[in-house]
Parts: structure tokens; sequence; C-alpha cells
């Protein structure tokens, strides 16, 4: 009854100029009592490929000197054409699939037109109305909650404009101009700036393991731009203000709360809330007014007479689905069922979605496809083990990361195959590690382990015993007080011992071969 | 062969300054893909090509090198009158009309190489859109925009063509090869049956809604003599409809102005072009504001005029009953014309055809132009009136349907009119069968010159 209810509100919803939001029942915020918070945000997100969108222009990077990666047609030169990159459109496309949205058969191009320096010809080539995919979702586990997709359009970057107050001059790079972007619209279903930080993050994380672009926000690969409105619980809602230039999550989560308390301070006073488009200042902490409904510009959206309609067919989008990247929540899934901790799950998971993302959808190899190589025929769990913990730790330590590890994955496989079978003591194994860190020597551990004599000792205990006596000998208070009966002080004994064998004692078996010769 | 091209076509070596203040000092760094085809085959470039500025106007009086005086009447001394020599291709045109070299590129929008053609007495034919690769050339309006050859013959006028109608992959609008192929098989399969010698069988069109008013009577008599030795050589001549013409000429302008408002929005002086410095004190506060100083400079009335008139007809006010509508409009004359050729359009077909004739007819006959070349204006400066600006508009109206409908169209020469100045006929087919096109033209010529 209520399902059916909600769809034909739906249904008159779509008929009014606003959108309803979905019904989801209402979880009270602390921050704003008796007020609901509705979001929805644009994400531009750069295309990964190698060449530009419609230009034969190589994809340029931060390091680039500027205008170095511009063709004519970028610069708009008389006489240009465009050209698809079928690149961009396969990136587009798998994109779309991971976030489970309807790949449209036939998409189409148009013009959106306006003035700026940053926009040679004019006008931005998007796809205002035949997008190339709709009606996708994205779940966020942690807030159990699902963001529908709107829909995902292809589209021209522009290139870049840099104010210098010095010369008072507008300097323009078109190394960016030209280059794809993805513009993925969702619909109002977010209900807190939490839940916004997580959409992004869920998000970029899936560009990046689908390959499809970098999603990073410091560096401008990713761009969110973000409606709020607000209402009292079960009013009808609010009217929306967009914030633009939003650089990272955080800025985004604060600009959301600011804007949601500046809207509430004005209603509760009678004052209606204007449409507009609004900036954030992070210094100070509020959102400025950029542009009003008055001042929005009529883009004059115009179907792009030299681009034919982009025809999609169904063998196309199968072969891209078949060829998929594993997705983060399967990725998640599979690496649970190997019997891994969420913790150490989430560790690889959030480690590898540090790795670099290729051209073209070549996916470089992460933190989470090392686990797999080395977890082949070995116990997932102590293999975890040695990446998160030890691995991982060392790098940390030396000011390093995952990218900077030189452990081959033989190498890293064979060290938990010794320690495993008892041929080095952990100890020593983390000894080994760390040799291979600071000399990136390509040998394997068995052969560091012999060449540093960490082998673990195996003749039937002598040279423990050996050990075990001279410790003995050489700490004869300490003995006599074990023989007294303060068995804690072994441990200082056990440390003499284990400095003797460098290591390669196993711990328990000192403690035992003490204690024994100690009665 | 020695070849001129026209100015809004882009050359390396020389300047393209597409008749324009705005790219008076421009050089392109590429040269347009018709310009190396041609280079490649042969021909000689012996220079750039007058004509209106960025394509716009049917008289080439909108030009920052002046306008071109229609060279016909010329031998001994000054004309008599100074006439138009058409536009947008009037350099074109007269280039080869004073014999300065065997052939010329042009561009044909909405009739810019036909027009000039028949004011000059020489052939011009604007091929199938698509068969001619448009990289290179300065865009007016891309969904018309056709290069077009200029000649003294239609021999000549077909070599040329051969040697430029290409597929090249930088223009996605370009006509795929298979669809070239089934649109010559299409044709040459009919060709086949009128026979190598006369045109036996051939059916030849002529739309009643082609003879408007305005239309001077001489070019009727020409016509209709023209009809009379054609079915002397075994055409059928029969009486067609093509109801929408009378909407077509609104429907060009609303198309053309507001895509041409879209390709010209990139002239802002920055990385290209005239670049005029906002005054002390001027508002800065817009990118706009900036660029109108340059703009306004470096544009002619009437490209400014139809700038405007594009950007309102896609303002969001006037999209719908202007710009949607035209393209309504559109549809319908492409359709009229489906309904009378014979052979299906090759683009619309998706089921391949044996060329089977189905009624119908080969080919549609009409004059080019509804008059012989006007008298030019005095002073291209003076502002024209509303009324006179309207009726150089009105010059396009026979030729603008074939342009809409993006079928091939060919000018040749067919008598005086009682002025004593040329006269031109066009013979447009349907889609891809610029063969027949070029067949029934070198008969017409033949005819003309045996009865001389």
């Amino acid at each position: 009854m209520l399902v059916h209810g909600g769809a034909r509100l739906l249904t008159l919803a779509k008929r009014c100029t606003r959108k309803v939001h979905t019904s989801r029942t209402h979880k009270d915020d602390a921050r704003w009592p008796g007020w609901e918070l509705v979001v929805g945000i644009e994400v531009h997100a750069q295309l990964k490929s190698r060449r530009k969108l419609f230009s034969e222009a190589l994809a340029s990077d931060l390091s680039s000197p500027p205008n170095t990666h511009v063709s004519p047609f970028d610069a708009a030169f008389p006489g240009t054409l465009p050209r698809l990159n079928p690149k961009c459109v396969e990136l587009g496309v798998r994109t779309a699939i991971a976030l489970n949205a309807e790949v449209q058969h036939r998409s189409a191009f148009d013009r959106k037109h306006y003035f700026y320096a940053d926009l040679p010809s004019g006008y931005q080539i998007t796809q205002q109305y035949a997008p190339l995919a709709r009606h996708g979702r994205l779940r966020l586990q942690k807030d159990d909650v699902t963001v529908r997709i709107k829909q995902i359009q292809l589209e021209q970057d522009t290139g870049k404009s840099t104010f210098l107050p010095r010369n008072r001059l507008t300097a323009i790079d078109l190394n960016r101009a030209g280059m794809g972007l993805m513009e993925i619209v969702s619909e109002p279903d977010m209900r807190s700036p939490e839940e916004a930080g997580s959409y992004v993050r869920a998000l970029q994380a899936l560009l990046r393991s689908v390959g499809s672009s970098d999603g990073n926000m410091e560096q401008g690969s990713l761009r969110c731009d973000v409606n709020v409105s607000v209402n009292r619980i079960g009013g009808p809602p609010g009217t929306r203000c967009e914030i633009k230039n939003l650089n990272s999550v955080k800025n985004m989560t604060v600009a959301i709360t600011c804007e949601a308390f500046r809207q509430i301070a004005l209603l509760d006073r009678g004052v209606p809330v204007v449409q507009e488009t609004r900036g954030f200042d992070e210094e100070k902490a509020e959102t400025y007014s950029l542009r009003s409904k008055e001042d929005a510009p009529d883009y004059r959206y115009m179907p792009d007479p030299n681009i034919p309609p982009l025809l999609i067919d169904k063998n196309y989008i199968d072969a891209i689905r078949r060829n998929m990247p594993e997705l983060p929540h399967a990725t998640r899934a599979r690496l649970l069922g190997q019997g891994l901790s969420e913790r150490d799950v989430e560790v690889l998971m959030d480690v590898d979605s540090g790795r670099e993302v290729g051209y073209d959808g070549e996916l470089g190899r992460g933190a989470v496809a090392y686990f797999d190589e080395v977890s082949r025929g070995r116990d997932p769990k102590a293999v975890v083990n040695w990446i998160t913990h030890e691995l991982l730790g060392q790098l940390a330590f030396r000011h390093e990361t995952f990218t900077d590890n030189p452990i081959s994955v033989e190498q890293m496989g064979e060290l938990v195959d010794l320690v495993q079978c008892g041929k080095v003591t952990g100890t020593s194994g983390k000894t080994i590690l760390r040799h291979i860190l600071s000399t990136r020597t390509p040998d394997l551990p068995s052969k560091i382990a012999e060449g540093c004599q960490l082998l673990a000792v195996s003749d039937g205990g002598a040279s423990l015993e050996k050990w075990c006596r001279d410790a003995i000998f050489a700490l004869p208070e300490e003995a006599e007080a074990v023989r007294r009966g303060n068995v804690k002080v072994v441990n200082k004994i056990m440390g003499h011992v284990m400095k003797a064998s460098r290591g390669t004692a196993k711990a328990q078996d000192v403690r035992a071969t003490l204690l024994r010769l100690l009665q | 062969m020695t070849v001129a091209v026209k100015d809004n076509i882009c050359t390396k070596s020389l300047p393209t300054t597409c008749s324009s203040r705005m790219l008076e000092n421009f050089t392109s760094p590429f040269d347009a893909t018709v310009v190396s085809l041609l280079s490649e085959n042969g021909a000689a470039i012996v220079g750039k090509a007058n004509c209106d500025e960025f394509g716009m106007g049917s008289l080439n009086v909108y030009s920052v090198h002046g306008p071109v005086v229609n060279p016909f009447g010329l031998e001994g001394g000054p004309p008599e009158q100074r006439r138009s020599a058409g536009g947008s291709s009037g350099g074109s045109a007269a280039a080869v009309a004073a014999g300065l070299c065997d052939a010329a590129l042009g561009t044909d929008t909405g009739g810019s190489v036909r027009l000039p053609a028949s004011y000059c007495g020489v052939v011009g034919l604007k091929p199938s859109y698509g068969i001619v690769s448009r990289w290179g050339v300065v865009p007016f309006a891309d969904s018309l925009d056709c290069v077009g050859v200029v000649g003294k013959d239609v021999s000549t006028v077909g070599r040329i063509l051969n040697a430029i109608a290409k597929y090249d992959e930088r223009d996605r609008t370009a006509a795929p090869p298979h669809v070239r192929t089934k649109a010559r098989e299409m044709c040459a399969i009919r060709l086949g049956t009128v026979g190598a010698d006369g045109l036996n069988g051939l059916r030849i069109g002529v739309p009643q809604e082609y003879f408007p008013t305005e239309l001077q009577s001489s070019i009727v008599q020409s016509l209709t003599k023209v009809l009379d030795r054609l079915r002397g050589k075994g055409a059928t001549i029969m009486p067609v409809s093509l109801p929408s013409t009378p909407y077509a000429l609104s429907a060009y302008y609303v198309i053309s102005s507001a895509e041409a408002s879209s390709n010209l929005a990139r002239y802002d002086g920055i990385e290209y072009g005239l670049r005029v410095e906002p005054p002390p004190g001027a508002n800065l506060t817009k990118t706009a504001n900036v660029y109108a100083h340059s703009r306004s400079l470096g544009f002619g009335k009437e490209v400014q005029r139809r700038i405007l008139l594009g950007t309102y007809a896609l303002s969001a006010d006037a999209f719908e009953n202007y710009f949607l509508q035209a393209q309504r409009v559109r549809k319908l004359i492409k359709a009229d014309f489906d309904r009378v050729f014979g052979v299906p359009n090759p683009l619309r077909t998706y089921a391949s055809h044996d060329g089977a004739f189905s009624g119908g007819v080969d080919v549609i006959i009409h004059p080019s132009a509804i008059q012989t070349a006007p008298a030019l204006p005095g002073l291209e400066d003076t502002p024209p009136s509303d009324s006179s600006t309207l009726n150089a508009y009105v010059q396009d109206v026979l030729t603008v349907p074939a342009s809409l409908a993006g079928l091939p169209a060919l000018s040749v020469p067919a008598g005086m009119g009682s002025d004593g100045w040329p006269i031109g006929v066009s013979i447009v087919g349907q889609w891809g069968s610029d063969e027949m096109v070029r067949r029934v033209g070198e008969v017409l010529e033949s005819c003309e010159l045996e009865s001389a």
C-alpha cells in the first residue's frame, strides 16, 4: 500500500518542476533538531584516457609545461572537427556498469554555449539531452544507504585559468582543454554531510577500481558540486542552493553543514531561501553567493552537428561487462570469504585504493593483487598478517608507502613459507624483511637467511642448550632468582639467549630450556 | 590544372582570411583535406578567392577585401554595369569566368556555389553532403556546408570532384565508404538502363513550387528551351510537387544562423585572430564584455546580424518555435524529395537495394536563380534597408531546398536573360547520385553548344 502510494507520489513529483526526495525514514540529527537536510551531488571525474575526448592530443599530467598538450582542435582553430575517442566511451560504459546504470543504446552530444577564456570554442561539448547512461545506484555499506544515480554523461573539460595579480593578467593553460570528463549526477538521496562524504569516497574507490579515473579531488581529477536544501521534518522540500568549487571531501562536509545552518537560520527568521550558486570560503567556514538565479546564463543548448549519435549495442556492453575489473564490494566479499578479518580487509583495500590507475583502463597492481598472488597456495591469514602488519609497518617506519615496496611476490611468498615451516623464526623473518627493504636486494629470503646465518638451528637443541648455559653463566644473580621461584626474571635471561642466537632460536623453546635447566 | 581556393578553406602557405577583419592576418597551421588532395593530384593552387565574410551572403559584397565584380561583359574595357558575381563564392566563380584559373573550390551552404556560377555563366557543383571532407573548411553551418567546385565546363568540374571526393576519417560527418559504394552502385544500375549516349528513358521532374513570382520571365523561357532539348535526347519530362518548398527559405535561415552563431563563438582574439584591447576604464567583469571589443570590430554587419538572429533562435524562449520548428520543416523537405525520386535515399535505406526503379524521377531540374546577376549596390558601407537585406536573402530561394536535404546539385549555363546576362539551370539528384547529375549536366551542356 505504502509502496504504491510512494510510487504515485514520485509520479506526481515528476510532473512538478522540483524533485521530491525518496521516502526515506527520517533519522534525527542533533545538529538541527526538527529539520531534515537533503543533499544531491554532481561529480565531474576526469577520464583516465591516453588521449583527449575529441582530439588526438595526449593527456597531460601535473608536471607538463603549460600549453604543450594542445591540438588545433583543442585551441578551437578554424576548420577543425571533433573525433570521438572510443577509449573514453569504453571507460564511461565500464563506470555505468559498475554503478548498475542502464547504458543507453543511443546517446548524443550537444553544445553548451558560454564565453570564458578557458573555453576556446565558446561552447562545451556535453550530453544534455541524451546521456550515455541513466538510472544507476551506489550502495554505501557503512551508512546503509543506497544513493540513486540519475545519469552519467561524457563531456569536455575546460582549460585552466590562473589569475596573476602582479601583472593583472589571467594566464590560460589549454593542456586540460578537451580532456574527457564523466559527469555523474545523483538524485537528492543523501540526508547528512557524512552520507555525502561516504558517497564521494565510495565513488572515488569505484572509479579507481574500474580504472576510469584517478578520482583525486586534491589533484583536480574529481570535482564536486553539491546541492543542499533543508525542510522541516514532514514538510515539503525546500529551495536548494548549489555549492561549487569544493576541493576536498572534508571541505565538502564542512560546507554542507555551514550551508544547512545558513538556510535554517534564514527560514527560522521567516526569510525564504533564494535559489543560487554559492562558493565556500574555507577560512571563514561559510558559503558565499557566486551567482543568483537571475544571473544564470542561458546556455542555448544545440545538438552538435559534427558528431553523429553514439550507438552502443548489447554485444559491446556485454563484452565490457565480461572484462570488468573486480569491484570493491566483490573484492571485500571475496577477501572476507577467505577468512580475513574485517580490519585486515579494510587495511588492504585502503592501501589498494592508492594504487596507480593506468591510462585507457589498464589497471596497476595494487595491494590486493599482491595479496592474491602471494596467498596462492598459502594460508591467507598468515599472508595478510605479514603484509598488513610487518610489510606496511616497516614501510611506514621508513616513511614509504606500498607503491615503494621492492619486495617481489616470490620473495614475500618464500618468506612466509620459511616462517610457517619453522626454518626461520618470526623474529628472523622480520629481520630478513627489513634487510630487503633497506638493501633492495633481489635475493630470495632463503639465500639471505643463509648469508646472515639466520636459519633456525635444527641441531636437535644442541646450540640452544649451549646458549642457555652460557646465558645462565653470564647472569648468575638472575639465574639464582629464577631458581628461588621468581619466574618472571627468566625473561631477562631469555633476552640474552635471543641475542646470542641472533634471533634464530624460538622464544618458546628458549624459555622451556631455561626453565628446565634452572629447576 | 590551375585551381583557386575560396578563402574560407585553410591553406598553410597562403593566408585564410574568410574575407573577415577578424582573420585578416591569419594563416592556418594546416591544409584542408581538399587542398592536400588537389596538390597530391598535381593541381597548382594559384591563390585564394574572395568571398562573402565567413560564407554569409548572396552577392559577395560583404568582404573586407571589397566586393567582387562579375567579369561577364568585361572583355574589352570596363563593364557597362557593375554587377554582382553572386555569393558567397563570388570570387571563385569570377576567377573561373575571367579565365584566371581552370577551376575553383568554393563552399555551398545555401547556394553559395550554384548562385555565383549561374550569375557568372560557369558551371558550379554542390556535391552530396558528406562526400567531400570538411576538415580544414572554416564552418558557417556544419549541417549544410559542402565544398563545391566551379569550372568552365562539366568535365573539368567532374575531374576536380573525383580528386576531392575521398573519405576522410577526420570528418565524422563524411559518408563512410560502404555507403558511398552502395550509392554508386544504385546510380550505376540506373545509368546502365538509361544508356551511354543521350538520356533514353531518363525521367526528369520539374517541381511546380520552384516558380515564385519574383522569377524573371526570361528565365522561364530559357528553362523551357532546355527541357525541349532534353526531351529531344530521349528524356521524359514530368511535373512533380515538393509541397514544403515555401517553408524552406525560412527554415534555412533559422538553422544556418543558429549554427553560425555557435561556430563563430570561438573568435575571441585570444588564440588567434584580431584582438582589440578594451580601452582604459572599460567594464572587464564579464568575459563577454572583453570579447565584445574584438568581435564588434572584427565582424562585418551581415555576420553580426546573423549571429544575433542565430543566438535568438537558440535562446530558451525561442528554441522550440524557431530552431526545433525549422528542423521539423527540414525533415518534411527531405521527405518531399525522397517521395519524388525513383531510387530510395541510400542514407535512409537499411536493407540493401537492388536499384529497382519504383516510378518517380531520376533528377529534378529548375532555374538556379530568380534573376540574372543583380547590380552591385552603390557603396557596401551604406546600411542596407530591411527590404534590401531580405531581397538578398530571397536570392537563395531556389537553391536552399537541395542544401537542406544534402542532395547533389549542379548549375549549368543555359542561355541568356533578356538583359543579355547569363542564366543557369540546376540539376538535382538523389543523395549519392552525383554521377547521374553530372551525366545530365554533360548532355545539357552539349545541347547548349549544339544550339549556339
